[in-house]
Parts: structure tokens; sequence; C-alpha cells
């Protein structure tokens, strides 16, 4: 049986641990309010933009911009945008993003599409750069603030290459945020940017009602990287808010097991307590029964 | 008629109002209740809604501003409230 003495150190010891991971879980309580609020706050914005595109798209325009450029099954390249955190302690949310992404690796490869990786937090770009595959390009500076700003300082140089052609398609893996509990890893294709209209209003008359200035081509040509920078920065957006989620969750489960284990070692600890005044006493009552004889 | 002015970060306003001038492309456009159906690019300056209760002055950037059914809706590169105390 253990010693008293080391066990009442293991049970501070455990106590410290409980007590840093019930504040980390507070502290991302509280983080994970506020991300879930700019999630929310993001949602009018995005949902005006894809309705003006789809009140706006017709067919015709698919072939003068570059960024409807639509490429059937023949894609050559893609480019593949991990969004992972920064930081650790969150259980399995990093990995499952990586694991995701590695499947949608090996899914395009299959169909003979090459692909190349973009990092976007630590997280990811250390375990691929661990197992030595390369990144196209990486940054770990976003955090968990993103700004509409870093959504288009991601995109502009992926517009610009699928603009060329150098690349047929931008897909992202990141976090889609639900609910605090519900954040399944996700692949979202960003580029080419899907027509809405096919899928919600029917109404292709719409058009006409409007006074268009300059013109809807116009328009749509000024909305549309708004729209892809957009659909990156709410990918960010719900990233960040689903990482405060899981990591909630994590230091939750910390905390619970911590406290199980306080209670077993107390057990443990009370009983070898006892069983030490026990021999004690025996030790005494032995001592006087032998001086009496 | 209703005003709505969208970042992308959060919604910035949202009420009634009875004038709305903002800059647009080519030059500032008013719109006034009961307006047309319209759609215009935005460019960068001051977009102005009056109320009755006053005028609150915002600082936009790029995206657009559509007029329907009465509505009025800035969606905004940027957009932001500039509050009294700079002006």
């Amino acid at each position: 049986m253990p010693k008293p003495r080391e066990l009442r150190r293991r049970i501070r010891s455990v106590e410290n641990t409980r007590q840093i991971t019930k504040t980390m879980e507070m502290v991302a309580t509280s983080k994970l309010k506020r991300a879930t609020d700019r999630v929310i706050a993001a949602r009018p914005y995005a949902a005006a933009l894809s309705e003006i595109i789809g009140e706006l798209y017709s067919p015709d325009l698919a072939e003068r911009f570059p960024l409807l450029r639509q490429v059937g099954d023949r894609v050559g390249r893609v480019a593949l945008v991990l969004i992972t955190s920064n930081r650790g302690l969150c259980g399995a949310f990093n990995g499952n993003l990586i694991r995701l992404a590695k499947q949608r690796m090996e899914e395009l490869n299959r169909q003979g599409t090459e692909v190349e990786l973009h990092g976007i937090g630590r997280k990811g770009i250390g375990y691929f750069r661990y197992i030595g595959h390369r990144l196209a390009s990486q940054r770990q500076d976003i955090g968990d603030k993103p700004t509409p700003r870093h959504a288009a300082e991601v995109m502009a140089p992926l517009m610009e290459r699928f603009a060329s052609g150098e690349i047929d398609a931008v897909e992202v893996v990141f976090a889609k945020f639900n609910s605090p509990l519900s954040t399944p890893p996700t692949v979202m294709r960003i580029l080419p940017v899907t027509p809405v209209s096919a899928a919600g209003s029917g109404k292709g008359g719409g058009r006409g009602n409007y006074i268009l200035r300059p013109s809807a081509e116009a328009i749509v040509e000024a909305v549309l990287p708004l729209y892809v920078q957009n659909a990156m920065f709410r990918a960010l957006v719900e990233t960040a808010a689903a990482e405060h989620g899981a990591r909630r969750t994590a230091m939750k489960n910390a905390t619970d097991s911590a406290g199980e284990m306080i209670e077993m070692l107390r057990r443990t600890y009370n009983r070898a307590r006892q069983a030490q005044i026990t021999q004690e006493i025996a030790e005494i009552v032995g001592g006087a029964e032998a001086l009496k004889g | 008629m209703k005003v709505v002015i969208l970042s992308p970060e959060r919604p910035v306003f949202e009420g009634e109002a009875t004038a709305v001038v903002a800059p647009a492309y080519d030059g500032e456009v008013g719109i006034l209740p009961r307006h047309a159906p319209f759609m215009t690019l935005l460019g960068e300056g001051r977009l102005l809604v009056r109320r009755q209760e006053g005028t609150q002055e915002f600082k936009v950037k790029g995206g657009f501003l559509q007029v329907r059914q009465d509505t009025v809706r800035v969606v905004a590169e940027y957009a932001t409230e500039v509050t009294n105390a700079d002006s």
C-alpha cells in the first residue's frame, strides 16, 4: 500500500491540474460565447451576397467571368486550404480536421487531380511538416479572431490563379459550426462559385425590374470576389468558434476525470491513514503488554 | 422606409429612416421612401441616414446598395458608424 504522504502529494497535484482545466473551461466558455456571436452576426451579410448573385446570375454571365468558370469533370489542379487552430488542448478537434484533409487529398489524387495544400493554423501546418508533406502556403497569424481582411489576403492569390487557369478549384477544410456540440469537419468548394440561382429562387425575370447602375455585369463583377472572400471569412469564423466549443468540452471532461481521480485517491489515502493509526495503536498496546509482563 | 446596413462582420444599422444619402461608385445618390427598385455599386465615403430623431453618419467602402420594397439594403465591404464625438 502506498504511503499516506505520497498519496497526499498526488492528491494535491491532481487538484492543481483540476483547477487549471476548470479555469481553461471557463475561459473557453466565455470565448465561445463571443465567437458564436460573431458567427451569427456575419450571417446577414453572407445571405445578402448570395441573394444578390442569385438574382443577377444568368448562364451567359458564366462564360464572361473567370470566377464563374465551370470546370466540369476535368479538374487538373486543386488548392486545398486546411484551417486548424493555433492552439492545442481541444480534444480531437485538429486531428479530425487533419484526417478529413488527408482523406480529401487521397480522394482527389485517385481521380488524377493534383492537390496543393495551403495551411492556416499552427496545428495543421505542424502535422504536415512533421510527415514531410509540402505546403504551398501557410499562415499562423490569424488566430481566433479572424477579420474579413484576413480572408481577403488568403483568397487574393488563389482567386488570381484560379482566374488565370493555373488551378481549377479551391476547396477549404474547416469545422462547420452548427452548435457548440456539433462542429463536423467539412469540405467546402469555394471556387468555382456555384451558381446559387439554379437551386434557390427560380425567378430569372426578377432582374429586369431593377434599375441597375452601372450594369448587371459590373455589379456581378464587383460582388463575386466579395462573395468568395466571404465564404473564406465564414469558414475562418466558424472554425474559430468550433475550436472554443471543442476546447470547452475537452476541458470539461478533463475537469470531471480529475475530480474522479481525486475521489479515488482520497479513498485510498483515508484507508492508508486508518491502517497506519491501527498499526500504531497495536504497537503501543503490544509495548504496554510487554512492560506489564 | 426600412434601412439595413451590413458589414461582413455584423449588421451595423437597422431601422426606419426618412432619407438615405449614399456614396455610389460615380457620386452620391439620395434615396427617399417609395424609391423604385434599384441597385448600384458603392464607392468610398460617408453614408447618411436621416431619421426623425436626427441624422446618423457611417463610413462605408465597397459593396453595393439595393432598394426593394421600400427597403434600402447597404451591403458594404467595410462599414462603421461615425460617432458624434469625431464629427
